[in-house]
């Protein structure tokens, strides 16, 4: 992560600091501050063409959707590229983590509550595990799919089973030593065993978890793991979810996921006609 | 023969009467892929399904028929018609509708989506020539309009279907 992202968490860890003390720490760098403002005038966020500066950014978004945009435009380009060990071609990963991360707030909507604060970065980071082993790594997928699609153990007990680890754990090491707030930390350890984060990390954890399948199903299933996953029962029955919801969420993240997907794939300096 | 690959989204759906197109659409999951085909005529095309019904957000649907299977189908097959394949002449070919490990009940969206395209091409006396459904692996459906070749790629394997 770059040393102004990493500046940013530990500004939004620190309960002294203020709105002041982010917009001097983002106006430093001068592309994550261009990053912030093109995303920042999305329609998702909510302020399309209204704002000009850094300063009406942080003031009219505040400083958990600051931290979102920064370490979108900072993970972006980790994201961009194809992941190979995981057969993913480029662009593919980071258009899950979007679609996942606007699952997951949409989802949140939809049971009438409000979005926890750390679902929306959670959502975009929650497959960091997989650049590290796909990419760094190149692990070789072909005995965890084997044990995966042959014997109907899901991807990541197979990556498990194979490697000694799985994607959620790596990613949530490396947030870990990026200081990362414990939340979203939680968030990413746990997305595929909801039923095993701590209870206050719960709710945040199978919205996640959820909007994970969710991604899938709208589109964005590349890769060697597919839908080979167990969704679990206990968070499922803990959000209250029916067919319907998943239905009424699935229509709603594509027209964001397109819009999104195109401004982080700029951040990470790919224009629209570009992968 | 130079081929021209043309990108079918999710949610769209591409037609063709061009010999050297081959329409291709990525990252069918729990989505359903209709490709159809006159090889007398020459003309095929192919739509990507993201949801089975229309009713669960109307104006979506109005917006875009081709998100929803009960909206979509009916609009390619019409529109292969409008391009001068004969009904009884066309091939359809079926990938995608794919699930999550020991689905209990609320992701069975691949299933109802194939489900309800079953009954529309039933209902317009088309005939699933083959199909590869269901599931856990993501596919890529490309579909060759000279030939009418229809052909998956999943997990770094590729078959005609």
């Amino acid at each position: 992560m770059p040393s102004s992202g990493l500046e940013v968490v530990r500004i939004v860890n620190d309960p002294d600091s203020s709105l002041a003390d982010l917009r001097r720490a983002v106006e430093h760098d001068p592309s994550l501050t261009t990053n912030i403002l093109r995303l920042a005038n999305s329609a998702y966020f909510g302020r399309a063409g209204e704002i000009g500066t850094l300063q009406d950014a942080v003031v009219r978004l505040g400083m958990r959707r600051i931290l979102h945009l920064v370490i979108g435009s900072a993970v972006a380009p980790l994201a961009q590229p194809p992941i190979r060990g995981y057969d993913m071609p480029a662009g593919s990963l980071l258009r899950h983590s979007v679609a996942t991360a606007v699952a997951s707030e949409e989802l949140a909507h939809r049971l009438n509550r409000e979005p926890p604060d750390q679902c929306f970065t959670a959502g975009l980071l929650h497959d960091l595990g997989k650049i590290l082993l796909g990419t760094y790594l190149e692990i070789d997928a072909a005995p965890i799919r084997a044990l995966a699609y042959e014997q109907g153990v899901s991807f990541q007990d197979a990556e498990q089973r194979v490697l000694g680890l799985n994607h959620a754990e790596v990613g949530a090491l490396l947030l870990e030593q990026w200081n990362l707030p414990a939340p979203i930390v939680g968030a990413v350890r746990w997305h595929h065993e909801p039923d095993a984060a701590p209870d206050e990390q719960s709710f945040a954890t199978d919205l996640v978890h959820v909007a994970n399948e969710i991604a899938r199903m709208s589109g964005t299933a590349d890769g060697a793991d597919g839908f080979n996953y167990m969704p679990s029962a206990g968070a499922i029955s803990r959000l209250g979810m029916t067919e319907r919801i998943v239905e009424q969420v699935v229509s709603s993240v594509l027209s964001h996921l397109n819009e999104l997907s195109d401004l982080f794939a700029q951040t990470a300096g790919v224009d629209r006609n570009g992968s | 023969m130079r081929c021209v690959q043309i990108t079918v989204g999710i949610s769209e759906m591409k037609v063709s009467d061009k010999a050297d197109d081959v329409l291709v659409t990525y990252s069918l999951g729990s989505c359903v892929g209709l490709a159809l085909h006159d090889p007398a005529r020459g003309v095929g095309g192919l739509i990507h399904c993201m949801l089975p019904l229309s009713r669960i957000d109307p104006a979506k649907a109005k917006a875009n028929p081709m998100m929803f299977t009960d909206t979509g189908v009916p609009q390619l097959i019409q529109t292969v018609l409008d391009m001068g394949a004969v009904r009884k002449r066309l091939v359809a070919k079926v990938a995608g509708a794919a699930a999550p490990l020991q689905d209990n009940g609320v992701f069975k969206i691949g299933e109802r989506n194939y489900v309800v395209l079953r009954k529309i091409l039933w209902k317009n006396d088309i005939l699933i020539a083959s199909e590869e459904v269901g599931g856990t692996a993501a596919r890529t459906m490309y579909l060759e309009i000279g030939t009418g070749k229809t052909r998956i790629r999943s997990g770094g394997v590729e078959k005609e279907l």
